[in-house]
């Protein structure tokens, strides 16, 4: 069982994180100011695993700075554990912990084992009481053979997995990861993501991932929040956004050429339609405002006189939907 | 007990340290005496006029007070520039006890691993020149403690600064020749120079270590006095201090570099 540093269990049913009315303006001189967030609000409990998506400047960094204190809102509130994080800095910090900067937020020339002894000492936890987790945390993590060696000489995948193992010996309710894949191979980010997986199955920590690898979020988390220019444009489970896109993208192949009027009667009834030639083919891609419209579509086609080889619905992914919203804020 | 933990954790760390750049930490050692000797030995050649009475006891004490007060406020500096450099540095916030705490608890580390360097380089010197001076601890701690609290919140004022302005290497200089300036203050001549930072305690530590005076036997009117210097500018620091570390929040700039 997961539990605070009073050794009190973890309760699932009051929100870990409380961000409210969040905004964070950046004064430059002699220039307009930014406006990296602006009145974000969320709430996170125990076992969630949230995704923070966003293009560059989305605001994504600055949310998870001022949720730990590192950067000091213009306005909102912010709670750790019903603690506020610029008020009682200090008693909500001793629920959160992260990894913002991957493999260079650990000491290069200390051991994978000091580091995670110097970072638990920070956080006020006697590594004596703390010892079997963090070994259990080194062998889960396959660092337990080289633990005693200096950083310097480890590849920057074991570096950034001590990193994570350095936030999660913690123990604490909720852990940010900003980018936690980032720069790491295929298969060292496999291993990360599947190892992120086990532990919010484990239900009682909330994490919340930054990254712009779609696949990561989609791979690891449930819940996904999109913020586009400091605003959150979608906060949906991932299931329910891919289902948003699913139930009405077709790809659609024709046995030949189109006629000349079919691109003109479907735009009528479909969006973002794209028309291409593969061999004697046709390839229709659309997006219907429902899924009736596809009789209507079919009733098109075939009064045009042409044959259909094949209907699929599109499959869209993380990064599809991502887009999509972003664009156009179909999902908000 | 919190704090407690936090202090051992970065005293061990500090340890380890020094430990894995051993040839930086004895190279450190060598170039400190290598400045002594080039001064007792430039200081000899000015004739009996220096040598005689306490003037080389005194370069040693002075050149000590001043070889420890440069390190205690270029540590925490150094620290918080080169973290920041490296990407540790917001980790260092995400402490429940407060970075000042944190902070503190380097300077206390610190502090312990330049007492061992004093004693080392002291005993060397002593060796070198041939003049013993007065070792009585319970007066020495003190007093070390009194004096070099000023550079401690020198520390801190750079410390904050570089949090905002995150190179300032050349205050560095300025501030290690500074501090010569207030090592040698003639505050026999001018009495309001004992307000100066470093300044009286140094005249008290050279009372205890060449004249072998205990502490109760100072003069408790300058020993109240470079009390109260000492804590004003280490207050001083920590203020300086603090304020730079909300202005770097409002910025946004703790992990910059």
């Amino acid at each position: 069982m997961l539990v605070d540093m009073e050794g009190a269990p973890v309760s699932r049913e009051a929100p870990v994180l409380r961000i409210d009315g969040l905004s964070k303006v950046f004064p430059r001189r002699g220039k307009p100011p930014v406006r990296a967030v602006q009145d974000v609000g969320l709430e996170l409990r125990a076992g969630e695993i949230v995704g923070l998506l966003g293009p560059n400047g989305a605001g994504k960094t600055t949310i998870i700075k001022c949720a730990l204190g590192l950067i000091r809102p213009t306005a909102g509130d912010i709670a750790i554990c019903d603690h506020d994080v610029h008020t009682r800095h200090g008693q909500a910090i001793q629920h959160a912990s992260a990894v913002l900067e991957g493999a260079r937020n650990v000491y290069w020339r200390l051991t994978a084992r000091e580091n995670i002894r110097f970072f638990t000492g920070l956080h006020g936890l006697d590594y004596r009481s703390n010892r079997a987790y963090c070994e259990g945390l080194l062998e889960r993590f396959g660092l337990a053979d080289r633990a005693n060696e200096p950083l310097i000489n480890l590849s920057t995948g074991m570096r950034q997995k001590v990193a994570v193992v350095s936030a999660l010996a913690k123990r604490t309710q909720l852990v940010f990861l900003d980018e936690p894949t980032l720069g790491l191979d295929v298969e060292t980010s496999l291993e990360l993501r599947s190892i992120l997986r086990e532990l919010a199955a484990e239900g009682q920590r909330a994490i919340v991932v930054s990254s712009h690898d779609m696949d990561v979020i989609q791979d690891v988390c449930r819940r996904v929040i999109i913020l586009k220019e400091g605003r959150v444009v979608a906060d949906d489970t991932v299931e329910s956004l891919l289902g948003l896109f699913r139930t009405r993208s077709y790809h659609l192949v024709l046995r030949d050429g189109p006629s000349p009027d079919l691109a003109g009667r479907l735009g009528a009834v479909a969006t973002n339609l794209s028309l291409g030639r593969r061999g004697a083919q046709t390839e229709l891609n659309f997006t219907l405002p429902s899924a009736e419209g596809l009789y209507t579509v079919i009733d098109i086609v075939r009064q045009a006189g042409a044959v259909i080889e094949t209907i699929a619905q599109k499959e869209p992914d993380l990064e599809e939907a991502f887009l999509r919203v972003i664009r156009g804020g179909d999902a908000a | 007990m919190n704090r407690w933990v936090v202090l051992r954790a970065v005293v061990a760390k500090s340890i380890i340290e020094l430990r894995r750049y051993v040839f930086n930490t004895i190279s450190g050692l060598v170039t400190m005496y290598v400045v002594f000797l080039l001064l007792f030995f430039g200081a000899r050649s000015l004739g009996p006029a220096f040598s005689a009475g306490t003037g080389l006891e005194g370069l040693v004490v002075g050149y000590l007070v001043w070889m420890m007060s440069i390190t205690a406020y270029q540590d925490l500096a150094h620290t918080i520039a080169n973290e920041a450099e490296v990407g540790t540095l917001e980790q260092l916030f995400l402490t429940p006890t407060g970075f000042a705490w944190m902070g503190g608890s380097y300077m206390i580390g610190q502090f312990l691993v330049n007492l061992l360097f004093t004693a080392i380089l002291l005993l060397s010197m002593m060796l070198t020149s041939g003049r013993w001076l007065h070792l009585d601890l319970v007066s020495l701690l003190p007093l070390i403690l009194i004096t070099i609290a000023a550079s401690y919140g020198f520390g801190f004022i750079l410390g904050g600064l570089a949090l905002v302005f995150k190179r300032i290497q050349a205050l560095f200089q300025i501030l290690t020749f500074g501090l010569v300036g207030f090592v040698a203050a003639p505050i026999a001549q001018y009495a309001w120079m004992k307000l100066l930072p470093l300044a009286l305690g140094n005249q008290l530590l050279k009372r205890v270590m060449v004249d072998g005076l205990r502490i109760w036997e100072l003069p408790a009117g300058d020993l109240l006095l470079a009390t109260g210097v000492g804590l004003s500018y280490l207050l001083i620091g920590v203020l300086i201090f603090g304020y730079c570390l909300r202005a770097a929040r409002n910025r946004g700039m703790l992990g910059h570099y």
